[in-house]
């Protein structure tokens, strides 16, 4: 459905000339920076995927979302999308996606939401029951009767994205892309368009790309990650595999008797880390090296252990970790 | 044609949007009249003083001001959102057009309604009527087609003029002082007869900024004055076909340059 070959984008910039008169100076130069937001991206996803696209900030997630919709012409390289090539292509391809970007609106700021979305309709072609079928099903989805009649510009965070993911779903695209959708939305709103996306995804088939921050949105609705970094591709594959890879650990989480004793855990190979605090225990081990049953015992036979939890590593404290160390490990 | 009924339901997005504020959208069409007003008593205390500019006395001059304000009022009408390109480029808002199955620059011109240029268009039909009621054009079918052709060809002169300076933003963001002052060359030079400049500058008005074919050439063949000019008469008369080609090929460039846009990071 998107194929992405070697591409790249960069931005000239006329270099900043500092000191006196650095304003005039930057002005008339000749001299630029070349900055690559996007270095050499590759990847294919099929019809029907989500695929979570991250990166820590400046990693070129927002460029690669535009040149695949056909805002921005990458510098180099191929894409095409449901066969057409975005930036050639525009209209045609603008009948196939959705685009939603979490921090502007791409409704009309002055008029009721009913308004923006009769307009969409029009612009997109649709027969009237069509359109009314589809709105009626949305509305369904994310309760949009209350504010239809409201300017866009009266409208809470909350509901302004639910009116902009109408928007971008009214016309029953093939491809939607959501760059930050539940940026600055709380947590009744985030969960309510984390269950928007899922049903869409299920019922439609529709394919999903979405950039966030917040990996939860992630770890709820996605199977596959692209990761990237310094525009380029640093993993591509399951969440699952991500986490194996770069954080191969488990941990058990142990919560002792009160006022029992708090002995120190004879030494055993495959234990990495151990968290103490009053009255709780935080393991840290390699279940390669040790088994859990006997890990357990041993717990067990020198701490008063009223519950026992094992872990997985939040993909939180992953994601952390590569943007650290900042490599790819294989 | 599906295209323009796409483009009016767009064009009425931005009407409602104006209505909202209603306060405001009466007072600009006033505020428009008057801007007007005073404009045409300059060139009409002139008139009144000399008894004529170059030749031209009050009523053709008045011909020649309410062409030029009526050619203005539409080019105002359909392209005065040229005048926000910066904004719309700076923040990104171009983004939105991109991803929409319409071609960019009609999203732009129907962005929003700039509501004086009614002032414009209701000042330069008033001055066109008094001044043709002083009897200096013979008036036949074909000349008001001409007429109605050449308000619209001089409005499309200077969307060119505009669409294709506007066209460098996609490189160089801020295009809006050099647009204004282009603009402000077209209302200072075009309410006045080309032939009292000197040669030089009537070159540059000419081919250099095509600001004679916007009023001065076609007023000039109504007048009966086309024999009169330092251009052939034949080029002065198809001057709203100039506007016609002029507004393609700077469709043409915008296009081109619009490869170069950057967006907005977020």
């Amino acid at each position: 459905m998107i194929e992405v070959r070697d591409i790249a984008r960069e931005f000239r910039r006329p270099r900043q000339v500092h000191g006196p008169l650095g304003g005039l100076r930057t002005f008339f130069t000749r001299e630029v920076d070349i900055v690559h937001a996007v270095s050499n991206v590759s990847f294919s996803i099929d019809a029907g995927e989500v695929v979570g696209y991250l990166g820590a900030n400046g990693a070129g997630k927002s460029t690669t979302i535009k040149m695949l919709s056909g805002i921005l012409v990458p510098t180099s390289g191929t894409i095409t999308v449901n066969g057409l090539v975005p930036w050639e292509d525009r209209e045609a391809n603008a009948l196939n996606i959705g685009v939603v970007f979490g921090q502007r609106t791409q409704l009309w700021w002055d008029l009721p939401l009913i308004d923006s979305l009769r307009i969409i309709a029009k612009l997109y072609r649709m027969e009237t029951a069509h359109y009314e079928r589809n709105l009626a099903r949305l509305d369904e989805l994310l309760e949009l009767t209350p504010f239809l009649d409201t300017p866009v510009r009266q409208l809470s965070l909350g509901q302004r994205m639910r009116g902009d993911l109408t928007a971008a779903m009214l016309y029953e695209p093939k491809i939607l892309y959501l760059d930050e959708p539940t940026i600055g939305l709380d947590v009744v709103a985030k969960e309510r368009m984390r269950g928007f996306i899922e049903r869409v995804n299920q019922e439609s088939g529709t394919t999903i790309m979405l950039t966030t921050h917040d990996l939860a949105d992630v770890e709820r609705l996605t199977k596959r990650i692209i990761f990237i970094d310094k525009g380029l591709v640093l993993f591509d594959g399951p969440v699952a595999e991500l986490k194996h890879r770069y954080a191969p650990y488990r941990e058990l989480h142990v919560t002792l008797a009160p006022n029992g004793d708090q002995p120190e855990l004879p030494q055993m190979p495959g234990i990495i880390d151990i968290e103490e605090t009053p009255g709780r225990l935080e393991i840290r081990f390699d279940p390669a090296t040790i088994a859990v049953a006997d890990l357990i015992a041993a717990v067990v036979a020198s701490h008063p252990v009223t519950d026992l939890a094992i872990v997985e590593p939040a993909l939180e404290s992953v994601v952390r970790e590569i943007v650290q160390s900042g490599e790819v490990r294989r | 044609m599906e295209r323009f009924s796409l483009m009016r339901t767009l064009a009425g997005a931005a009407i409602r949007s104006e209505l909202q504020y209603r306060a405001n959208a009466v007072s600009s069409i006033i505020g428009g009249i008057l801007f007007q007003i005073t404009g045409f008593i300059v060139v009409w205390i002139i008139a009144a003083r000399f008894g004529q500019i170059g030749d031209w006395g009050l009523a053709e001059l008045t011909f020649l001001y309410g062409m030029r304000l009526t050619s203005h009022g539409i080019f105002y009408a359909f392209f005065s959102q040229m005048f926000e390109l910066d904004r719309v480029l700076i923040t990104g808002e171009f983004d939105r057009y991109l991803v929409r199955p319409l071609p960019p620059l009609m999203q732009l011109f129907t962005r929003k309604l700039r509501i004086n240029c009614f002032g414009d268009l209701i000042g330069g039909s008033a001055l066109l009527i008094a001044a043709s009621s002083g009897g200096v054009v013979d008036w036949s079918p074909i000349a008001v087609v001409y007429l109605l052709l050449a308000v619209v060809g001089g409005a499309l002169v200077e969307g060119a003029v505009q669409i294709t300076l506007g066209s460098l933003g996609f490189r160089f963001l801020q295009t809006y002082p050099l647009r204004a002052s282009v603009n402000e060359v077209f209302n200072v030079y075009g309410n006045y007869p080309n032939v009292i400049f000197p040669t030089a500058l009537r070159a540059v008005l000419t081919f250099g900024l095509p600001i004679a074919f916007v009023a001065f050439f076609p007023a000039s063949v109504l007048l009966n004055r086309a024999d009169e000019l330092s251009v052939p008469a034949w080029l002065a008369s198809i001057a709203p076909l100039v506007g016609l080609v002029l507004f393609l090929i700077a469709v043409r460039i915008w296009r081109w340059q619009s490869a170069n846009y950057q967006s907005a990071g977020n």
